[in-house]
């Protein structure tokens, strides 16, 4: 009995950091991303090689640390302007996840109102040769208005006809990459890249190449939108009416109904402003960092945002740290394989680690409850 | 060997936070009726899952026929003829009496001599004898979704005894029972008692104790009380024990004082998902200052008609009024508004938001208007300062205040909470459904209080309960329903209880 007294209390105390519930929400994602580390380096010790070396190779592949030499025009700064440039997408489309799954619903098609609104501000924008002042913010305005009505059309269907909004945006994601790639090939195509044609610059929410001190960087306009965009879906949800209705109808839709709250609508606006912000993570992948779009394919982005919302707590400012965590190991990844000789997969299984283990939140969160019970009872019957 | 059939010896059973069982020492002998007396979460229940195998004590012995036992499983149990009634019934509601009592423990035949299958004849035939024997007047090729719910338990009576069960568990058996009902369920255990078996009855209401048990336990918070005679005891003494202090079981009452007329119901019909009329064609009207109950069996429709009123579902036929104004179509919003307050049934499938915290529910039904927000954007000051003055003025208790998630209240304080809420927003009509379901006599007291009080400032309250004995305690009119019908509207001045029974039952209408 003594022995497994202390057994318990020893367990107690190993948990000490993350046992804190009111700090629960940022130690225990922590905690998963330092525990998929640790799995990480042992994986990496059985191929042979150094763990701390290959971590380090990581972040100076994503622009964190120094690297030992650069090419021309470039430095740590351009590194780092690659690695904002591919994070924005990221924030905006895990912000999508996340507001739909404060409203209760689960959005799995992020990429397909990705395709669907870069798409559309492609072909109306991109191509037109407006001047920059006004082709950019109208890419954006095209972007979101694209992803919402998309989106907008999830949630109608289920308010209308109560299908479930996973199978429509799965479904929905197929119409879009099918329908556009068709679009793609018959209008749009460009023979040698096999892609559709490049946009202009003027439309492109990444400048490419802007030279400044004797660098050649990419800057993503987006990215301070990105910001923006987190801080304010973050006063949305918690300081209006419009947030606190969706979040009632997500936490209980039931007494939603019964306190008089519009379940119906508020699914479909949580469903447009999922959307909408989709199709902010749309234009600023399609028409930034690449200013083309890869026909039949959708891109694994609007998919890695639904793990990297969980990693974030569906909480908007939790979404840019885990986004910026998520694109470092897979930025960093290329120069880590080049400089380790690690395969460049070991990124996704630290990726694909973080995530596994930032997904047994729940039922960490859970488990150390009980032991704290067990804990307090423990010394209740000892004194 | 000792007198007892059934000893628990220092039992104590603790679970994370609470002592569910703290020392505790019965001895039941054998052919008695045995009551466990106590509150909500007095730890009776607790008690009996340690002797049916469903814990097991942390301290403590149990003897069953002077043998010590550690009864490890329900089948353990089984085994040492141990049965439990379940309040909740566990029956497979596709198969026939007889399959769901020989569930599990198959009669195997052999066509030929080779191909097994059950013999569910020669079961129909011992269960039917087996029914005979205790009165229990059932069909055992009935399906159970044809059975009312009063047969249902008669099924789940018959499982224990067709297990050859000695001793009878019966937790809570008569929660969902009529009146007349209740008659019959005592007389069978009465009956089991009289062919040898020993009863334990698991309950809060004494009058049933008074009625059948010979010997009863009280336990108040998880500690043994006393074990009382009952002939000998009487009925005040017992109640004081169960709460640890004096009780009034007659709500102190002023004479009503109808004035306006503030709810006018006419002919409202109700369908439900698959069509078929619920509430059918009932019309009445409440007053300020009255306090009308809709009494009934479970599923009758009264729900519905609270559902209605207060817009969470569709009329299909008829009209409401809500003082003088049409609001038979208006938004659940609109007609809150217009001044409906409704306690639900399940308080927390509708009641509540159980993982925002209390502040957040106590103004879940204020929160788009002033002073809570402005232009759309909330004011959480507000919503502390309603909740802390809330919590004072109503009592409510919780780990952290305001900040106290609601889920991690417990069910009183949690019905505390909404009666709060709905009482706050000042409407001339309040519905409360089953408003003291599952909280204890302290609590049922105070919030059958707080409705008298709404009362006499005016309000005009319509009550649905299961609970026969509340409405006769607390209602100015009583409806009774019957099959979505009002069979019967009177003052309730002028009905007796057995007179309700009896239009509950169908038996009775005008």
């Amino acid at each position: 009995m003594s022995k497994d007294n202390k057994k318990t209390s020893l367990r107690y105390r190993l948990l000490w950091p993350i046992r804190n519930e009111k700090w629960q929400p940022i130690t225990i994602p922590v905690a998963s991303i330092l525990f998929s580390f640790i799995v990480a380096a042992i994986v990496i010790l059985l191929l042979g090689k150094n763990p701390i070396q290959a971590f380090y190779n990581l972040f100076q592949g994503a622009g964190i640390f120094p690297k030992a030499t650069y090419a021309g025009y470039k430095s740590m700064l351009t590194d780092f302007l690659s690695l904002l440039d591919a994070m924005t997408p990221l924030v905006f489309a895990s912000l999508a996840v996340a507001v739909a799954l404060r409203a209760g619903l689960f959005n799995i098609g992020v990429s397909g109102q990705m395709l669907f609104s870069g798409f559309i501000a492609t072909i109306i924008v991109g191509y037109s040769g407006l001047d920059a002042f006004v082709a950019k913010p109208l890419v954006l305005l095209i972007g979101m208005i694209a992803g919402g009505l998309m989106g907008g059309l999830v949630g109608w269907l289920k308010y209308k006809f109560n299908i479930h909004e996973v199978v429509t945006t799965i479904m929905l994601n197929y119409i879009a990459q099918y329908v556009i790639s068709f679009f793609i090939h018959n209008y749009y195509i460009d023979p040698v890249s096999r892609q559709s044609k490049y946009i202009t610059e003027a439309a492109r929410l990444t400048l490419v190449n802007f030279e400044f001190a004797n660098l050649k960087m990419d800057i993503p306009l987006g990215f301070i939108l990105a910001i923006a965009v987190a801080i304010f879906v973050k006063f949305l949800l918690d300081k209006t009416v419009v947030g606190f209705e969706i979040k009632a109808v997500g936490s209980n839709r039931d007494a939603a109904k019964y306190t008089g709250i519009k379940v119906g609508s508020n699914m479909i606006l949580a469903m447009i402003i999922s959307g909408g912000l989709a199709g902010l993570a749309g234009v600023t992948y399609y028409l930034g960092d690449f200013a083309s779009i890869q026909p039949k394919v959708l891109t694994s982005l609007g998919f890695d945002s639904i793990a990297v919302a969980l990693l974030g707590n569906s909480h908007p400012i939790g979404i840019i740290f885990s986004s910026f965590l998520i694109s470092i190991i897979d930025q960093g990844s290329t120069y880590m394989s080049s400089q380790a000789g690690i395969r460049q997969e070991i990124a996704s299984v630290i990726i694909g680690l973080i995530l596994l283990f930032s997904a047994c939140g729940a039922y960490v969160k859970h488990k150390v409850s009980r032991l704290k019970e067990k804990e307090v009872d423990r010394k209740d019957s000892e004194s | 060997m000792s007198e007892y059939i059934v000893e628990m010896k220092h039992i104590t059973k603790r679970f994370p936070g609470i002592v569910a069982n703290d020392d505790v020492s019965i001895g039941i002998k054998k052919g008695e009726i045995f009551a466990l007396l106590g509150e909500n979460g007095a730890g009776k229940s607790t008690l009996m899952s340690m002797l049916s195998g469903m814990y097991e004590p942390d301290e403590g012995e149990i003897y069953i026929r002077g043998e010590k036992v550690q009864i490890s499983s329900p089948n353990h149990a089984a085994n040492l003829n141990i049965g439990m009634v379940h309040q909740h019934f566990k029956l497979v509601e596709d198969y026939t009496i007889t399959e769901n009592i020989i569930l599990g423990i198959e009669p195997i035949k052999k066509f030929a001599g080779l191909f097994p299958y059950v013999g569910i004849r020669g079961a129909n035939r011992k269960i039917e004898e087996l029914s005979k024997k205790f009165g229990l007047e059932v069909d055992p090729t009935k399906k159970i979704a044809d059975l009312t719910v009063s047969m249902q338990q008669r099924v789940e009576i018959l499982k224990v005894l067709y297990r050859e069960a000695e001793i009878l568990i019966f937790d809570e058996p008569t929660a969902v029972l009529t009146p007349q009902e209740i008659d019959f369920l005592l007389a069978i255990i009465e009956g089991l008692r009289n062919s040898g078996k020993t009863i334990i009855l698991i309950t809060h209401k004494l009058e049933e104790i008074k009625r059948v048990a010979d010997r009863c336990a009280v336990l108040n918070k998880g500690k043994l009380i006393d074990v009382l005679d009952v002939e000998t005891t009487s009925v005040n003494l017992m109640a004081q024990l169960m709460v640890g202090r004096e009780v009034n079981f007659e709500s102190e009452k002023t004479p009503a004082q109808f004035k306006e007329e503030v709810l006018k119901v006419e002919q409202l019909t109700v369908k439900n998902e698959d069509g078929f009329e619920v509430v059918k064609d009932v019309s009445f009207t409440i007053h300020s200052g009255e306090i009308f109950a809709i009494a009934g069996v479970a599923d009758n429709g009264q729900v519905e008609i609270a559902d209605a009123i207060a817009g969470l579902i569709k009329a299909s036929g008829g009209k409401i009024f809500l003082n003088g104004q049409d609001i038979t179509n208006d938004s659940i919003r609109n007609r809150t508004e217009s001044g409906i307050s409704y306690i639900p049934e399940d308080r927390q499938k509708f009641g509540l938001f159980l993982d925002f915290d209390l502040s957040t529910n106590l103004g879940s039904k204020q929160y788009y208007k002033k002073p809570f927000s402005n232009k759309g954007i909330l004011n959480k000051q507000e919503f502390d300062q309603f909740g802390t003055q809330l919590i004072e003025k109503y009592d409510i208790r919780s780990g952290q205040g305001i900040k106290t998630q609601v889920r991690s209240m417990s069910g009183g304080n949690q019905q505390k909470a909404i009666i709060a809420r709905e009482i706050e927003l000042q409407s001339p009509l309040m519905i409360f459904v089953q408003p003291t379901r599952g909280v204890d006599i302290g609590a049922i007291e105070n919030i059958h209080r707080m409705m008298i009080e709404q009362r006499d400032q005016g309000k005009a309250i319509l009550l649905v309960s299961l609970e026969l004995d509340e409405i006769m305690n607390v209602a100015d009119t009583i409806g009774v329903i019957y099959n979505g019908q009002l069979q019967k509207v009177a003052s309730s001045d002028s009905l007796t209880t057995n007179e309700v029974g009896e239009y509950m039952m169908g038996a009775k209408h005008e």
